[in-house]
C-alpha cells in the first residue's frame, strides 16, 4: 500500500488544523453558514436531513486493517456504531457532531486518511477496479496510476474551483468493474502496440440528470503522458465548462455540446504545448510508486485443502459462496473474496463497528492486511489462500456477512435516499430491502442481475446503469418510483430506458418481480442472463408484463 | 415545491453544533420534538416564526430554518410532505442498521461546551430550498 511521505503527512495535518479553526469560528459565530459551507464541504462535511454527514476518502478503494479498525473506532466513539460504504468507494458516517469532526479528522490522519476532496467542485477521490493488483485478467495494477493522479490532483490550485465536481476511475482489465465509462474521465490501462503501458482515455461520462456514456478521446496515451493529458483535459473543461447552470456544468455536457472531435482538438492543442513540461512522468517515478503496490509475499506451495470438499454441514452453502463470491486470482493457489454487505433484507453498504473490526482481523490474518471497497457497496479480501477459504467463510458467517449473492439480484446498490439525504425525493433503502426479501429464494435461479436504486435524479445509486434501475421521485408530496430497464455500468455500458408510468412504494417491488418473472419465462435458458434476454427480446414483453391489465 | 407560505406551519432547522433536527417552540427555544413546536395558523404568525428563525440563524443557533407545512390529526402535528415526515421520525430503517446505537447510548463523548450564543437582531434567514450538491 501507499504510505504517506513527509509532504503528505504534513499537508493532511495542516488541513485538520485549519478545519479545527474554521469549526471553532463557526461555532463562535465568527463565520456564518454561507461563509462556512464551502469550507466544510471541502472537508467532506455535509448537512443532511437528520445530522451532519462526514464522507471519508478511501483512495482507489484500498484499506489496511489498521485503517479499517480506525473506521470502526470512529463509528463507536463519535458516531452511532456503524458506517456506510458508498458507490464511490468511500465511507460515510451519518451522525457526527460538527464539534467532533476536527478530532475525527485527526484520528484519520493517524492512519493516513482524510476527507479532503470528497465534496465540492474539485477532482474527487480517484476510484479503481476493486480487484486491482489481484485479478488474473489485468495487464498491470492500475492503482499506482490512481495514486499518481491523487497526488497531482490533491489541492491542485488550478482545479480547486472547477465548474462542477470531477470524477476519475482507472481500470486495467477488459472487464470494467469500476463503471469507468460513467466518469468524467475513465482510464483503461492497457498494453500499447509498441509493448509499453498506456491508456485508452474516455471523457464525458456521467449519470445524474443528463446521463451520458463517456466518449473515447485517445486510445494510445503513453503512461508518461498521463498527467499532461489529464491536465490538458481539465484546462479545456475549466475554461469552457458552464458555470451559469449547475445542471449543465459537468464536462459531459461540454463534450455533448461541442462534440468529442472538437473537444479532442482543443485538448490536443493544449497537450502539445505542455506535453514535455514538468508533469511528464519520469519512468523512475512511475516505478517508484509501483513499489508501494508490489504483490505481497505469496505462499508458492500448493494449497493443502481442496476448496470444494464438503467436510461439514455448511458444505453446500460454502460451495455456493465459493462459486458466487470468489474470483480468479493472478497467483495460483489464491482467490479474491467478495464480502457481501447485502445480507437478505439488509441495508446495502452498511457495516457495524464490530463487523469492521472482524473484517480487519480477517484481512490481517488471511489477506496480507488488505481490504478493498467496491463501488457496488461490498468489501473485498483481495489475496486469500484457497486453503483458507473455509475459515474465512465461517468467520464471515459468524458476523452475518456470508451471503453468497455477489452479482445476484439481491446484491443491490442503493443510495442513502430519503432516509438520510437532503437531496433525495424518495427512500431507496427500504425498496432494496423488500426486493431482496421478495427475490432471495429465487436468486440462484435468476442468476446475474444488477438492480440499482437512486432516491433522486442525482443518481448516486447508479439507477441509469442498473440492468433494472429504480429512480425515486416525489409526486404530489409522496414517494413514487420510475423503473428503468436494460442499463449496464460494465464494459458494455448502456443507459436504461424508462419502462413507462411509475409506481408507488408497494407497486415498485411488484413491478420488479413481474419483470424478473417475465425474464425467467422467456429466457433462452439459464445461461442467458437478463441483459442478453432483454437485448434479444426488446422491452415489449416486459412492458406487457408491467402494464397489461 | 411551491414557495408560497403554508397555511399551517412549523419552523424547523438543524441545530448548529450537531445538525440534529429541531423545531421552534412557543417559548422561543429550539426543541427536538415537533409536538412542542409553535404552530403558525395565520400570515402574521408565519411571519413571526420566520423572523425568529432568521434571528436564531444569524445568532448561530441553527442552520437553514424554514417553514414546514403540517396538518393536525388526532391532536398530533403531521407534516404534509414525506420528506418532512422522515425528518420528524428519523430514518425509517434504523431497526435494520447493523450495530446501530441510539443517540445517548452510543460511545459518543459528551459535549464539552454548549454553543448557545446570545441573540442578535440582524441577519437573514437561509433560503429553504437551497441544497448541497452531492
Amino acid at each position: 500500500m501507499y504510505r504517506y511521505d513527509e509532504f503528505d503527512a504534513t499537508f493532511v495535518r495542516q488541513r485538520v488544523a485549519q478545519f479545527r479553526d474554521q469549526v471553532a469560528r463557526r461555532v463562535s459565530g465568527e463565520l456564518n453558514e454561507d461563509e462556512f459551507k464551502p469550507l466544510r464541504l471541502r472537508n467532506g462535511v455535509y448537512l443532511q436531513l437528520h445530522a451532519y454527514m462526514l464522507r471519508i476518502a478511501v483512495p482507489y478503494g484500498t484499506l489496511s486493517s489498521r485503517q479499517m479498525r480506525k473506521l470502526a473506532h470512529i463509528a463507536r466513539v463519535y458516531d452511532r456504531g456503524y458506517g456506510h460504504f458508498t458507490t464511490r468507494q468511500n465511507l460515510q458516517f451519518n451522525w457526527p457532531r460538527l464539534s467532533d469532526i476536527p478530532d475525527i479528522l485527526d484520528e484519520l490522519a493517524d492512519v493516513e486518511m482524510h476527507a479532503i476532496q470528497t465534496s465540492g467542485n474539485c477532482i474527487r477521490n480517484v476510484t479503481a477496479d476493486h480487484f486491482a493488483g489481484a485479478t488474473a485478467d489485468e495487464v498491470a495494477d492500475p492503482r499506482p496510476y490512481a495514486e499518481i493522479i491523487r497526488q497531482w490532483s490533491s489541492l491542485h490550485p488550478e482545479f480547486s474551483f472547477l465548474p462542477r465536481k470531477f470524477k476519475v476511475a482507472v481500470i486495467a482489465s477488459e472487464h470494467d468493474r469500476a463503471a469507468m465509462k460513467l466518469h468524467d474521465i475513465g482510464l483503461h490501462l492497457k498494453r500499447l502496440d509498441g509493448g509499453g503501458l498506456g491508456f485508452a482515455v474516455w471523457v464525458g461520462g456521467g449519470m445524474g440528470r443528463t446521463p451520458l456514456i463517456a466518449k473515447l478521446i485517445r486510445d494510445d496515451l503513453p503512461e508518461e503522458d498521463l498527467l499532461t493529458y489529464l491536465e490538458a483535459i481539465l484546462r479545456i473543461y475549466n475554461l469552457h465548462g458552464r458555470r451559469d447552470n449547475i445542471y449543465k456544468a459537468r464536462i459531459k455536457i461540454l463534450v455533448d455540446a461541442l462534440g468529442i472531435e472538437a473537444v479532442a482538438a482543443q485538448v490536443e492543442e493544449e497537450w502539445l504545448r505542455i506535453r514535455d513540461g514538468a508533469l511528464k512522468l519520469p519512468e523512475a517515478e512511475i516505478r517508484r510508486i509501483e513499489t508501494y503496490f508490489a504483490p505481497p509475499a505469496f505462499d508458492e506451495r500448493p494449497p493443502k485443502a481442496a476448496v470444494r470438499a464438503p467436510v461439514s454441514h455448511d458444505g453446500r452453502a460454502f460451495d455456493r459462496w465459493v462459486a458466487r463470491n470468489t474470483h480468479a486470482h493472478k497467483q495460483p493457489g489464491y482467490a479474491i473474496v467478495t464480502i457481501s454487505l447485502k445480507p437478505i433484507g439488509g441495508i446495502p453498504g452498511d457495516a457495524s463497528a464490530e463487523q469492521m473490526d472482524a473484517i480487519a482481523d480477517l484481512a490481517e490474518r488471511y489477506s496480507f492486511d488488505e481490504v478493498r471497497v467496491t463501488h457496488e457497496q461490498n468489501l473485498v479480501l483481495p489475496h486469500v489462500r484457497l486453503g483458507d477459504l473455509r475459515e474465512v467463510y465461517r468467520a464471515l458467517k459468524a458476523i452475518g456477512l456470508a451471503e453468497a449473492n455477489a452479482g445476484l439480484v439481491t446484491d443491490i446498490i442503493a443510495c442513502p435516499g430519503l432516509d438520510y439525504c437532503a437531496l433525495a425525493n424518495a427512500r431507496s433503502i427500504p425498496i432494496a430491502q423488500r426486493i431482496s426479501e421478495r427475490l432471495a429464494a429465487r436468486q440462484d435461479q435468476i442468476g446475474d442481475l444488477k438492480i440499482k436504486i437512486s432516491g433522486c435524479i442525482n443518481a448516486c445509486g447508479h439507477h441509469h446503469v442498473g440492468h433494472i434501475g429504480i429512480l425515486g421521485v416525489e409526486k404530489r408530496g409522496e414517494e413514487h418510483y420510475q423503473l428503468l430497464l436494460g442499463g449496464s455500468g460494465a464494459e458494455d455500458a448502456a443507459l436504461g430506458a424508462i419502462s413507462g408510468p411509475g409506481f408507488g412504494p408497494d407497486g415498485i417491488v411488484d413491478a420488479v418481480e413481474k419483470v424478473v418473472e417475465r425474464y425467467l419465462e422467456l429466457r433462452a435458458g439459464p445461461d442467458e442472463p437478463f441483459l442478453a434476454a432483454y437485448a434479444r427480446l426488446g422491452d415489449a414483453p416486459f412492458k406487457e408484463a408491467l402494464y397489461a391489465a | 415545491m411551491s414557495k408560497r407560505a403554508p397555511d399551517v406551519a412549523v419552523l424547523t432547522a438543524n441545530r448548529l453544533h450537531d445538525g440534529i433536527v429541531v423545531f421552534l417552540s412557543a417559548n422561543g427555544r429550539w426543541v427536538e420534538s415537533i409536538e412542542a413546536a409553535a404552530v403558525a395558523r395565520s400570515p402574521d404568525e408565519v411571519r413571526c416564526l420566520e423572523e425568529q428563525g432568521a434571528r436564531d440563524s444569524a445568532a448561530n443557533l441553527v442552520v437553514e430554518p424554514y417553514l414546514a407545512e403540517v396538518g393536525e390529526a388526532g391532536g398530533r402535528l403531521i407534516p404534509r410532505r414525506t420528506r418532512e415526515r422522515v425528518r420528524v421520525e428519523g430514518p425509517s430503517i434504523l431497526d435494520d442498521v447493523p450495530g446501530y446505537v441510539p443517540a445517548g447510548e452510543a460511545g459518543v463523548r459528551p459535549l464539552v461546551s454548549n454553543v448557545r450564543v446570545p441573540h442578535n437582531a440582524g441577519g437573514e434567514g437561509s433560503d429553504p430550498v437551497s441544497v448541497e450538491a452531492a
